[in-house]
């Protein structure tokens, strides 16, 4: 009888709601973007980011709540928005020109370089059902980014098309913003959402979490992804260097085994530590128990950055020395010249096996402990700026000749 | 830079003309597309628009012309049915077009804001010139029974217009009513067919008992129908106060029609 009540009231409004019937999908944001801001917009699947566009672009009502835009918005929820199949390209172009809210005089002062930047010329009077996936999207971008408009939404519009184009829409986006125009970015590429951005905004569960720069908020989004946790950066060394591993969560929250017992991370002289210094050495020191004693056993450390990236891996392997690999005991990994750049890193430690030539791994720890390195003065005083590479490498320069 | 928009919630019901009006760049692009995307990839292209038809009133023309040998006052069958079949093709096309234009369009409304409207009026446009086709071919039809249509045949271009706004009405509500209820669409083809018995354009209006006359012309497809009869073949018409009632019921339903879709219409995407 319940159920039947739940269903009816589905259909019919009037029967009453309880507030448990609701689900906010976005509550609280209240923002502001400027002219000109790159705006990207970060969240994991279901946080309200979507939704926020849709707002914005009108095609959903606030529940409560309110936007005002200045200027035009052009709205790219998805690419080829509004395009149909049997009609050809230049038709859909003016389609969705007439769609976005232009006077047909307006696109065609645009149609050329619409066509230019979208390198379809060939095919612009071909129906766009034909076209290639790749030759589709570039013509939607061109006509969603090319047809002024003041403020241009763009959801996930980077997924598609190839390298070559991704970097001219990038350059493409750059010129917009350059022009005073605003854009929202939302794309789960979280290096196009770096690079490209301005400014960022987190959302989490349908709330605002975080705003501020790009920078800031994709290393804040990324470490609540990665483990490294909302602490600030002086957190990690407060926390002591030695981590006990026995309850540690494993690969997918499991341990086929619990070989791993503790790691603690140390200076080259052995003293605990979790801050270093780029060129410093360091020593991780891994506590273990095995169950059974058996060849060709492997340890690995995986550096994590703080986009997530896998920025340098160790295998036991890598080193010739052949090491015998007891019951239980304390494994050293040293690194005489640590190369990475600045920032916090989180460790991930494997124990594996080789069977049959494949690595087969028994323990994974992902997160088991974190570092913060510090580049100083290994590369001088101009140093590396974010967005300069993951590796210090010291280089010699000299003059060769000093007339060409 | 100077324009503001705002976007809450909006309480405010109105008719959504004046919206629809501010964009009609896109209705009449939305209404190419759709007449071109229609006949585009057919060979016989428009010539289709006029086949179908065709072989449906020679189907009816046996069955009730041939078989039953429906009384028509004296009036030639095909053309007797083609002229009441005219209008209740504009109408019933009209209605499911317009009643489907929300779900037909999901992918398009989902993505991007307009007046939802522009969607029904596009769907009417692309109904009305369909219709224009068959009406041509129903002169035709007349000339050859010997009835060559006079100046009175041009009363038939107000009255399909008049059908069109009527089913546009009625789409409207159907449309507003199948975004929660999706039971609506299996019943319309029952409704329609229904609609097609209560009005004049198989048989003869004669046939109808007295008593129930004044019910029976409140329907206002049978002065649609009996009014294009009259411009095209001069079949007497005899104006009733059913005909002032349907009037208003028309209008009534058209306005309201208005009303409930322009309400409805901001949360189609969010209910689907």
């Amino acid at each position: 009888m319940g159920k039947i009540a739940a269903h009816m009231r589905e259909f019919f409004p009037f029967m009453g709601r309880d507030e448990t019937d609701y689900f906010w999908s976005l509550r609280d944001v209240s923002f502001e973007v400027k002219p000109g801001e790159i705006l990207g917009i970060l969240g994991r699947n279901g946080s309200g980011k979507s939704t926020l566009l849709k707002i914005l672009s009108g095609v959903t009502q606030p529940t409560t709540g309110r936007a005002e835009l200045r200027g035009r918005v052009g709205s790219l929820l998805e690419v080829g928005t509004g395009f149909h199949p049997d009609l050809t390209g230049r038709e859909n172009v003016f389609m969705s020109g007439v769609l976005l809210g232009l006077s047909r005089k307006e696109i065609a002062a645009k149609f050329d370089e619409i066509v230019d930047f979208s390198g379809i010329e060939q095919f612009i009077d071909v129906p766009v059902k034909r076209y290639s996936s790749g030759m589709y999207v570039r013509l939607a971008y061109a006509v969603a980014s090319l047809l002024r408009s003041d403020i241009l939404i763009l959801d996930e519009v980077m997924a598609v098309g190839d390298a070559a184009f991704l970097e001219k829409s990038q350059k493409n986006i750059e010129k917009i913003a350059n022009d005073g125009r605003t854009i929202l970015f939302v794309s789960h590429n979280i290096h196009a959402v770096r690079s490209l951005c301005h400014t960022g905004m987190l959302l989490s569960k349908g709330q605002k979490v975080m705003q501020g720069e790009i920078e800031d908020v994709v290393s804040f989004y990324m470490r609540q992804l990665h483990g490294l946790g909302e602490k600030s950066q002086s957190d990690i060394s407060d926390r002591p260097p030695l981590v006990n591993l026995e309850k540690a969560d494993g690969w997918d929250d499991e341990r086929p085994h619990t070989i791993l017992q503790w790691v603690e991370t140390c200076d080259g002289d052995g003293n605990p530590t979790r801050m270093f210094k780029t060129g410093d050495s360091m020593c991780l020191r891994i506590g273990y128990k095995l169950d059974q004693v058996v060849d060709a056993n492997y340890f690995s450390v995986l550096f994590i950055d703080d986009l997530g990236d896998r920025v340098q891996v160790m295998y036991s392997l890598h080193d010739d020395a052949e090491i015998e690999i007891g019951a239980s005991g304390v494994i050293e990994c040293r690194i005489d010249d640590l190369r990475l750049v600045s920032g916090e890193y989180s460790l991930t430690l494997d124990f594996g096996r080789i069977i049959d030539g494949h690595l087969k791994f028994l323990d994974c720890i992902p997160d088991a402990t974190q570092v913060r390195v510090d580049l100083g003065d290994y590369l001088g005083p101009l140093g590396l700026r974010p967005n300069q590479g993951t590796l210090a490498q010291r280089s010699r320069w000299r003059l060769l000749d000093n007339r060409l | 830079m100077d324009e503001i928009r705002i976007i809450k919630r909006q309480k405010h019901f109105g008719f959504g003309i004046m919206e629809a009006a501010r964009r009609l760049d896109l209705l009449v692009m939305l209404s190419q597309r759709q007449i071109a995307s229609r006949y585009r990839q057919m060979l016989l292209g428009v010539f289709w628009a006029a086949l179908e038809p065709l072989g449906q009133l020679l189907m009816l023309t046996l069955v009730f012309g041939f078989l039953l040998r429906v009384d028509t006052g004296g009036y030639p069958y095909p053309l007797f049915a083609f002229a009441g079949l005219t209008a209740w093709w504009l109408f019933s096309r009209n209605l499911l077009a317009v009643a489907s234009c929300l779900q037909d369009n999901m992918g398009l409304i989902s993505k991007v804001y307009f007046p939802r409207l522009i969607l029904a009026l596009a769907a009417s446009v692309k109904e009305i010139f369909d219709i224009a086709i068959m009406f041509l071919l129903l002169l035709v039809v007349a000339v050859v029974y010997g009835y060559a249509p006079g100046a009175k045949v041009l009363v038939l271009i107000p009255l399909l217009l008049f059908a069109g706004l009527l089913s546009l009405g009625l789409g409207l509500w159907l449309a507003s009513l199948m975004v929660r209820f999706r039971d609506v669409r299996p019943m319309l083809g029952l409704i329609l067919q229904a609609g097609m018995y209560a009005s004049p354009i198989l048989y003869s209006p004669a046939l109808v008992p007295e008593r129930l006359q004044f019910y029976y012309q409140l329907n206002p497809m049978y002065w649609v129908i009996e009014l294009s009869r009259w411009g095209l073949l001069d079949k007497a018409v005899t104006i009733t106060p059913s005909f002032y009632w349907s009037l208003l019921l028309s209008i009534g339903v058209i306005a309201s029609g208005l009303l409930v879709f322009s309400a409805t219409e901001k949360m189609a995407v969010d209910v689907q």
